[in-house]
């Protein structure tokens, strides 16, 4: 009896361990992999989801890459991190140890902080999805580009505009209690500060539990300092809309600011209804700014049947303009190419032409600096705001 | 900050709403617990189908509200004896085995509707859109609605249970089944019914929940957490224990949000339901 | 030597000389392993009382931040701090058993899954703690000034502390006290055991403690891994992972965590890209071992008795659920 099951389990492990140890296959056609090291699953899934169609559109785009007098077929892979640092681990540890990929895009700064160290030690360019800043990209991280705004740099580029613009003087912050939520209203409430020579203040910052539905208290507070402007910088796009509902349904009659909800303006309108005007997004294109952007959003329709999630155009990009490089400097050494990359423009981002920056506030020149655009929602549809080079030394 | 009293009695209200929307939803989970001590965790996952029907049926598929409505109320019964026949049943004596089953149930259920109704959020339209103006006080025509309902539920299981003959059965296996069981309650017929009866209102409370806020497969977990914090703060098998504890709860929140902050109010609610644990473990007007 | 103690001893060589061989992934997974069997036989200590806790992520973190707090606040030793973290978990154990193994069935999992929740809480919303954020560059071990920043050298205080705990823990049942827990699986069972002078109050404690003292080890073992801890890592979904590893794996003997724990540990890394449908895939197998393996993965060898044991348990099964 106990002899057999523990002949099951000395089984089951021996052949966990030899099972595991698979060696990357031969195949005829050579692969160039990429990493999709992203959620798919769990509240931010529509991220990684994003990033993955984009890096797949791009690999048909590209179809073959010449290296070194070889050709090379893109394949990307994905390891699933569900936005859990454990899984993100082991996604990554499989990904570079086991499948010997190299690139890769990964989302997150909540998971960043436990696989630096692997991207340290094997080089591994990562092209980064995470708003948070200094501790992803700087000098210590010559591998690591951040292709999306950053927090800092959208502030640094909109609050001032944007406050201007409407001549606004009461600034709300109301945010998750989680690290972005957190991090985000500090750095506003230090923007706001700097304008304070205008007449303009920071009158209350609120935050709600991870996953809240339910603003109420939390609203109640801030309304009752008459802000004229909500910044619900952090929160989850399902959570924009309803935010916006119920402030509305308390009596707020102000905007609201906000540089996560990539959402499309359907879901806000349908969740909000009349209650999300007066809502301004950054990184919501009203009009597209490129052809490319809009061939892009028609394909991802047509494939999905679904809207394509924020992530998509960055991915692409990013997958796209690595790809170059990489042919550009014959070689898949991710040293030789971020240093390449880093030097390199590349005018076919979907969203106008990109450079790198960030050398000032992060001390190194990996900050991605592209036309950042910001949408109002009026009647249920999105239109132009405003559109500026995001401003980062 | 000053606090003034408009802002109070706001507070006041949402929390009022709130609680009885806390109550529609935990009313499923009470009866089943209260009758057969089994802890239904799949409760929230059917309070999302139930929401994700009135999504599919009614926006997408054009059905009216009240076929729409009626649909549910089936299909969720039928879920209902199902469950209990096909798992529960099976598993009958063994509490361990129930409580994991049904969380496996849940997963199950949580799982599959990520996959087939995908991650973007969906919206049901609001059924009575607007403000009622009330002494001051901004409350939204649909959580009224809500409130409403939970009202009807709360009095149609009061008659239920206490004024029926099915309902006596139901509290005769509650109290001392082996008694009952001699005396001829049939005591299968119990259990398939109340399972039933739960899944169907925890299906009809994510119906009526389902335009307040959006919808995605992964909107079951909080109700669930809730409900037993109410169902162990109201003590278990007393609808009143539920309804008392369910308004108490939204009040804490909303007026302890209001008072000190959401992040205090949610640690404040835990640390009644803790209170409450250590002090009355059978809850507040539970039966030992 | 009798075939089962060749069996282990062969497993024993075979963990020990072939890492040096093995690819760095597979030592990356072979580490996940062991950290979640000592996991998975931690809670089985009090699932065999017939406590069924969804809060072990709990103390686990509580291990975890104690020694990630140390090593970067307080330049402290991770051999120290593994050690911190395992006591101040255990005496969390003690202090929350005091109030909540009073409980019974229902009360008692949601009060330590409240607990659970309370700790993540506070570790999210005190700066001090690294917040929302958590710890980053968590030093890894040394030995003789060699800092263990590659895989094979960590392997082996995995293994070795791995090896410790679960012998400990598969000596700790066949031992008086092992048995005694078992006999305070029901409440009936319970009041016997105390009619004939046992204690229940006290080796109920002390089994709790031992649980979440190997708990507070492994997850501070776990963060040096790791590098890192956050109050997303331990979460209420960890703790559900635990009790499917138990269950899985079933409840009769110290062999069943952990065969579900490594199976399932094993088949989670294989679903690297399966988003929603490895969820599925775990519910499932929890499902069809519940409904149509009584015991767990562990009877399959005495299907047919578990069976007939189950056939004659239904007969005489109330329907309302009894708790323990």
């Amino acid at each position: 009896m106990m002899r057999l099951s523990r002949v099951i389990t000395v089984i089951a492990a021996l052949a966990l361990l030899v099972g595991l140890a698979q060696p990357p296959d031969a195949h005829a056609q050579k692969t160039f992999k990429m990493g999709a090291i992203v959620p798919v699953s769990g509240p931010a899934a529509a991220f990684g989801i994003g990033v993955q169609h984009g890096m797949e559109f791009a690999a048909e785009d590209i179809g073959t890459l010449t290296v070194g007098g070889d050709k090379y077929k893109i394949e990307v892979v994905t390891y699933d991190t569900a936005y859990d640092p454990g899984k993100a681990v082991a996604g990554m540890n499989r990904a570079v140890y086991n499948d010997g990929v190299k690139y890769g895009i990964i989302i997150g700064a909540g998971v960043h902080p436990p696989i630096l160290p692997i991207i340290k030690e094997t080089g591994f360019l990562d092209l980064a999805f995470a708003a948070a800043g200094r501790q992803i990209t700087n000098a210590d991280n010559p591998t690591v580009f951040r292709i999306m705004a950053s927090s800092d740099q959208l502030y640094q580029t909109y609050t001032a505009a944007v406050v201007e613009k409407l001549g606004l003087k009461r600034v709300a912050f109301l945010g998750p209690n989680d690290e972005l939520g957190k991090n985000d209203g500090r750095v506003l409430k230090t923007q706001v500060e700097a304008l304070k020579g205008k007449g303009v203040s920071f009158v209350a910052d609120e935050y709600y539990e991870r996953g809240a539905k339910d603003f109420g208290p939390a609203l109640l507070r801030l309304i009752a300092h008459k802000p004229d402007l909500i910044e619900t910088d952090g929160s989850p796009t399902g959570s924009i809309a309803l935010i916006a509902k119920q402030a509305r349904e308390l009596g707020f009659t102000g905007y609201f600011l906000n540089s996560t909800a990539v959402l499309e303006a359907k879901a806000i309108s349908d969740i909000a209804g009349k209650a999300g005007d007066n809502i301004i997004a950054l990184r919501i294109w009203a009009k597209p700014p490129t052809e490319l952007y809009s061939q892009l959003a028609e394909r991802h329709q047509k494939k999905y049947g679904e809207a394509a999630p924020g992530t998509l155009w960055e991915a692409y990009a990013a997958t796209r303009w690595v790809a170059d490089v990489i042919q550009k400097t014959g070689t898949f050494d991710t040293k030789k190419v971020a240093d390449a990359l880093g030097q390199s423009t590349y005018p076919q981002h979907p969203f106008g032409a990109a450079t790198w920056g960030g050398e000032k506030t992060y001390g190194a020149k990996r900050q991605i600096v592209l036309p950042i655009p910001a949408a109002i929602l009026k009647d249920g549809k999105w239109e132009p705001f405003d559109v500026r080079t995001g401003k980062f030394d | 900050m000053e606090i003034y009293l408009p802002l109070l009695a706001q507070g006041l209200a949402i929390g009022l709403l709130t609680g009885i929307l806390y109550v529609l939803v935990a009313l499923g989970l009470t009866l089943i617990y209260g009758i057969l001590h089994i802890v239904n965790f799949a409760h929230g996952e059917i309070y999302m189908l139930g929401a994700m029907a009135v999504f599919y049926f009614h926006v997408v598929g054009g059905l009216p509200l009240a076929p729409t409505l009626l649909a549910i109320v089936v299909l969720s019964l039928l879920f209902g004896l199902a469950i209990e026949r096909g798992v529960f049943r099976s598993l009958r004596g063994q509490w361990l085995q129930l409580v994991v089953a049904s969380v496996g149930i849940s997963l199950v259920i949580q799982s599959v509707g990520w996959i087939v109704f995908g991650i973007q959020e969906k919206t049901v339209p609001t059924y009575v859109p607007g403000i009622v103006q009330l002494l001051g006080v901004r409350l939204p025509r649909e959580r009224l609605l809500a409130a409403g309902v939970a009202v009807v539920l709360v009095a149609g299981l009061y008659v239920l249970v206490y004024r029926t003959k099915v309902g006596l059965a139901m509290r005769a296996i509650e109290e001392d089944e082996e008694t009952a069981r001699m005396l001829g309650v049939n005591a299968n017929r119990v259990a398939a019914l109340s399972v039933a009866l739960g899944f169907v209102l925890a299906a009809v409370a994510g119906a009526f929940v389902a335009p307040i806020y959006s919808l995605n497969p992964g909107m079951g977990l909080e109700p669930i957490l809730m409900s037993f914090l109410i169902i162990i703060v109201g003590g278990l098998g007393s609808i009143t224990g539920t309804v008392l504890a369910g308004l108490l709860v939204g009040v804490l929140q909303s007026v302890g949000g209001v008072l000190f902050g959401a992040e205090a109010a949610y640690g404040l609610v835990f640390a009644v339901m803790i209170a409450v644990l250590v002090v009355r473990p059978a809850g507040l007007l539970g039966r030992a | 030597m009798s075939v089962k103690a060749a069996a282990l001893a062969v497993l024993l060589v075979a963990l020990v000389a072939l890492p040096p061989l093995a690819e760095p992934y597979v030592l990356h997974v072979a580490i996940v392993v062991l950290i979640n069997a000592v996991y998975a036989e931690a809670l089985y200590v009090i699932m065999r009382m017939g406590y069924l806790s969804f809060g072990h992520a709990g103390y686990i973190a509580l291990g975890a931040y104690t020694s990630a707090l140390l090593a970067t606040k307080l330049g402290v030793s991770p051999w120290l701090g593994i050690l911190a973290g395992a006591c101040v978990a255990a005496g969390f154990a003690w202090l929350l058993g005091l109030v909540t193994l009073k409980l019974r069935g229902i009360y008692f999992s949601l009060s330590v899954f409240a607990f659970a929740e309370v700790v993540n809480a506070v570790f999210r919303a005190v700066d001090a703690f690294g917040g929302p954020a958590g710890i980053a560059n968590v030093p890894r071990p040394s030995i003789g000034g060699v800092q263990l920043n590659g895989h094979l050298g960590f392997y082996y205080v995995v293994l070795a502390a791995a090896v410790m705990s679960l012998l400990f823990l598969y000596r700790l049942a066949a031992t008086r006290f092992g048995f005694t827990l078992l006999a305070l699986r029901t409440h009936d069972t319970e009041a016997l055991a105390e009619s004939v002078g046992i204690a229940s109050a006290r080796h109920k404690t002390l089994a709790f403690v031992i649980s979440c003292f190997f708990c507070g080890l492994m997850g501070a073992i776990h963060c040096h891994y790791l590098r890192f801890v956050s109050p997303f890592v331990f979460t209420f979904f960890f703790s559900t992972d635990l009790v499917i590893f138990n269950m899985v794996g079933g409840l009769g003997s110290f062999w069943g965590p952990l065969a579900g724990s490594v199976l399932l540990t094993a088949l989670g890394e294989q679903l690297f890209a399966a988003g929603y449908y490895k969820s599925l895939v775990y519910a499932l197998v929890l499902l069809v071992v519940i409904l149509a393996l009584p015991g767990g993965l562990i009877q399959l060898p005495r299907m047919r008795e578990a069976w007939a044991a189950r056939r004659l348990r239904l007969a005489k099964a109330p329907v309302t659920a009894v708790e323990r």
